[in-house]
């Protein structure tokens, strides 16, 4: 029984090949024949050069450690892995057939293929588990009904939030600890790094943040619709001091999505010369934030405001599953494409240091309408016990209001197991 | 506010007051009500009320037999409605029903049923029978009309008696049916009060008329008044202007104000001010007085009065025939999967859930009429800066009953009678009686939930948004009532 589709999102290619794959000497001794799997992308990796570093190298590195060089070390850490695993595992499958079909030599075969999936996958995964995941929920929608696809969608988006949050927290904590300028007890009120902990910015300023969301909506919006296009002004009001503990990205994803809805709504539904500006109103309270981004962008269709924070689409589902299929692509071009750390808005510059799925999918084009933009935002909002609420002005415009826990004591909000067993 | 003598008076029939409603109790027959009776009407299924029934009779001013219609067609919905209301009341605490308040309204119910009974099995088809129905309902309207102040001091005297949580499941199911009973009531008497036959019979006939004018002349002002009030059908304004409701209940909030706290905040309109949609006055009214004395309190408390409050008006375009259909797929789908009383931005198709029709599946899928075309609506969106609703009372913003007044306050309340002294809100509304009973609500915490209950009854809503430390963002949704 030739076993060939081991990893889900394997294509397979049957060929001819599959009649030489029988074998024509006595079975080995545990009765297991290796598998075979389509080495296209083995090939890939093989043909990648692994980049040696040298001992100097990585002293000096580590000694002079700044943003942009951490981003380096990381990419190249998750490029060189696969590469050099995939160099080893060529070097296996070409040894003569009799001994892979020994069964130690089968086993550190099978474990460094697995853990070329692994490191290989850290880039897709990376980039391409959202929009997967969301493409099977409009596809199963058939056979699956809506709510229940939005539940599992919540507690595994909550769950993989939660995963990473802890992992890349972790990860900044033991970087900032063993950084050479960290001192055990004593503070020093220099380094930038003393307002992060880790992945949270002590004192995310929400004034900062929607001017930098606003800028980078502003740019795909132009490149969308041209240079000249005219831009909603967006006008910031409240309580424009207010700071709080909360990791950035987060925040930016959430209202990039929301300002980028206003932005497109305006400029599509008014299209004109002076378009109404957007209202960013920051309100702060003694145990919250509440951030409000008020449009007149002609506010949400009826036909498909029932479907606005579901997963599982309505009218507009073959269309939103065309451009989710684009994503995968568009996160690989992302890689190139992506702002030098030295660039104010870059994703580096904010503290996040491991770069994100967050980072691709907000980049992505206007026109290319994924449909998820709202539901993930209330997951992130939602995931430390803060809330997104959406009021439509049907004809006029939209009101949107995160809301957010200022004094971070808040848990996060996972499934736990009573609510995955629930009905 | 347009009540049935403001409805009259539009049509050029002044009706003098004391003598209609002595008269009536003189003239009315009663027939003793069994619990049998009420068993039995109780067990038929309420026809759930849509906009179209309210119209389908014609424009007014109606013909004999569209005015006989009108009767027959209320006279099978009402029976039934009224039955149920008595055997939900009876199904309260003992102690609770035992209060003189809640008692007074029990007896009201069983009274009502009582003029009805006399109908049963018989159909209306001579103009007599029709002008005693009409006295009948006349007299509904009238006895029922401070039903809720009635029963809210009730409830509140009885409150060491039922958990506020049993008060607001009871009160949210009657007081929505309660809206459907009456609007039935007073639709057929707007439309009685419009129509041509009955001037030159009113005005020969009745003993009082000596204020009424000669037949000739008082049809030529019927004639008149028929273009102007030509939007009208019954009690609802096919031309209904928003914004001309809004500048009426701010100017009379703006007065209590005055009189309460010495300061008169501002209100700053926007949007598209000249939309109009068909609705029910006394309806949008009473909705929109109440959010603004919300708003007003808290601005004023806030200090923030030289602040205007925003109210942005935005018409909702009418959706196309296949986006209709769409809708109606989904609104019985919803209704199967029992969203009642949910709020939502989107046309219900103008049903009645309030019915609380004893066979919902049926009602779901045989009796949903909605329109043909459904029908634009309107967004008001009412922001201030009053300081926004603290956390802990968010949770109980809609129950009835829950005010941020304190103790004193609400005992000044129960033990004033109606309309009487209390606050500077009661005496200068002591005139209100609309169809919340306008001046002993004041500060006894129905505003919200009956507002919403009114919203949502052809399909609109009401959301609240506090924006704690800054203020509020009030959204009410009106569905119009239809195309005519």
């Amino acid at each position: 029984m030739l076993n060939i589709a081991r990893r889900p999102s394997a294509h397979l290619r049957w060929t001819t090949t599959l009649l030489i794959c029988r074998p024509y000497s006595a079975p080995p001794s545990n009765g297991n024949i290796p598998p075979w799997r389509p080495s296209n992308v083995l090939d890939e990796w093989v043909q990648r050069e692994a980049h040696p570093i040298s001992l100097r190298q990585l002293t000096f590195f580590g000694r002079t450690l700044n943003e942009s060089r951490l981003l380096s070390s990381a990419n190249y850490v998750r490029l060189e892995l696969p590469t050099r695993i995939a160099h080893r595992l060529r070097n296996m499958q070409t040894l003569p057939y009799s001994a892979l079909t020994n069964e130690h030599i089968s086993h550190v075969y099978e474990a460094y293929y697995r853990a070329f999936e692994t490191f290989r996958k850290v880039p897709e995964e990376h980039l391409t588990v959202i929009p997967r995941l969301a493409m099977g929920i409009l596809e199963i929608q058939d056979s699956v009904s809506g709510d229940e696809c939005d539940r599992f969608m919540n507690t595994l988006l909550r769950s993989r939030i939660s995963r990473r949050v802890i992992a890349e927290q972790h990860l900044a904590l033991n970087e900032t600890f063993h950084s050479p300028w960290h001192f055990d007890g004593k503070k020093s009120a220099v380094a930038p790094e003393d307002e992060f902990v880790g992945e949270i910015f002590l004192k995310c300023n929400a004034k900062e943040i929607v001017e930098k969301c606003a800028r980078r909506a502003n740019e795909l919006t132009r490149k969308a619709y041209g240079p000249t296009v005219s831009l909603p002004k967006i006008v910031l009001q409240g309580h424009l001091d207010t700071t709080f503990p909360y990791i950035p990205s987060h925040l930016e994803y959430i209202l990039g999505e929301l300002l980028r809805n206003s932005i497109q709504s305006v400029v599509e539904q008014r299209g004109s010369a002076e378009p109404p500006p957007i209202e960013v109103l920051i309100c702060e309270a003694a145990q919250h934030v509440i951030i409000r981004v008020s449009d007149q962008g002609g506010g949400i269709d009826r036909e498909i405001l029932p479907y606005l924070w579901s997963f599982a689409k309505g009218p507009r589902r073959m269309k939103r599953l065309k451009n989710l299929g684009q994503v995968p692509r568009l996160a690989a071009t992302m890689q190139d494409l992506q702002l030098p750390p030295s660039h104010p808005d870059s994703t580096a510059g904010s503290g996040e240091k491991f770069g994100s799925s967050l980072a691709s999918l907000s980049g992505r084009p206007p026109d290319l309408r994924l449909g998820i933009g709202l539901p993930m935002s209330r997951i992130y909002a939602e995931y430390w016990a803060g809330s997104l609420e959406l009021h439509s002005l049907e004809g006029y415009g939209c009101d949107a209001f995160l809301q957010i826990s200022r004094l971070g004591n808040k848990n996060e909000v996972l499934s736990t197991r009573a609510t995955m067993d629930a009905v | 506010m347009l009540s049935l003598r403001a409805v009259a008076r539009h049509n050029g029939f002044p009706l003098p007051r004391p003598p209609l409603s002595r008269q009536s109790t003189r003239h009315i027959q009663t027939a003793t009500v069994t619990d049998s009776d009420i068993a039995r009407l109780a067990s038929q299924p309420l026809h759930p009320l849509t906009l179209a029934d309210l119209c389908k009779h014609g424009h007014p001013p109606l013909s004999k037999q569209a005015l006989f219609n009108s009767a027959n067609f209320t006279l099978s919905l009402l029976p039934a409605r009224l039955a149920h209301r008595i055997q939900s009341l009876r199904s309260l605490p003992y102690i609770v029903v035992a209060n003189p308040n809640v008692h007074k309204i029990h007896g009201n119910y069983v009274h009502s049923l009582s003029t009805l009974l006399p109908y049963a099995e018989r159909r209306i088809e001579t103009l007599q029978d029709e002008i005693a129905f009409t006295a009948v309902m006349a007299d509904l309207v009238h006895t029922h009309s401070n039903t809720i102040s009635i029963l809210a001091r009730g409830f509140l005297e009885a409150r060491k008696y039922i958990t506020a949580r049993e008060v607001t499941r009871f009160l949210d199911e009657h007081l929505r049916a309660r809206i459907g009973t009456r609007l039935i009531a007073e639709q057929h008497l707007a439309l009685h009060f419009s129509s041509r036959p009955h001037h030159d019979l009113h005005s020969s006939s009745s003993p009082s008329s000596s204020s009424a004018s000669s037949p000739s002349s008082s049809s030529s002002q019927q004639h008149n008044r028929d273009a102007e009030e030509s939007s009208y059908i019954g009690v609802i304004d096919t031309a209904l202007k928003p914004a001309n409701i809004i500048r009426n209940c701010e100017a009379m909030v703006g007065e209590i104000c005055e009189l309460k706290y010495g300061v008169r905040p501002t209100i700053k309109m926007v949007g598209e001010t000249e939309t109009t949609i068909a609705h029910i006055p006394m309806h949008l009214e009473y909705i929109l007085t109440e959010l603004l004395k919300n708003s007003f309190r808290a601005t004023i408390e806030a200090g923030m009065e030289r602040e205007a409050i925003e109210i942005t008006i935005a018409p909702a375009p009418a959706s196309g025939e296949a986006q209709t259909k769409t809708l109606k797929n989904k609104t019985e789908q919803m209704a199967r999967d029992d969203h009642v009383g949910v709020i939502s931005n989107y046309d219900q198709g103008s049903v009645d859930y309030a019915s609380g029709s004893n066979k919902p599946d049926q009602a779901a899928s045989g009796n949903i009429r909605a329109l043909a075309e459904s029908t634009p609506g309107v967004t008001i969106r009412i922001r201030d800066r009053g300081g926004g609703i603290s956390p802990e009372n968010l949770k109980n913003l809609w129950e009835y009953g829950f005010t941020t007044f304190n103790e004193e306050e609400i005992n000044e309340k129960t033990s004033s009678s109606a309309g009487g002294g209390g606050g500077g809100m009661d005496a200068v509304m002591a005139g209100g009686g609309g169809p919340g009973g306008g001046s002993s609500l004041a500060g006894l915490g129905y505003g919200l939930p009956l507002g919403r209950a009114y919203a949502e009854y052809f399909g609109g809503g009401i959301a609240v948004q506090s924006l704690w430390g800054w203020g509020t963002d009030v959204y009410l949704s009106l569905r119009g009532v239809g195309r005519v």
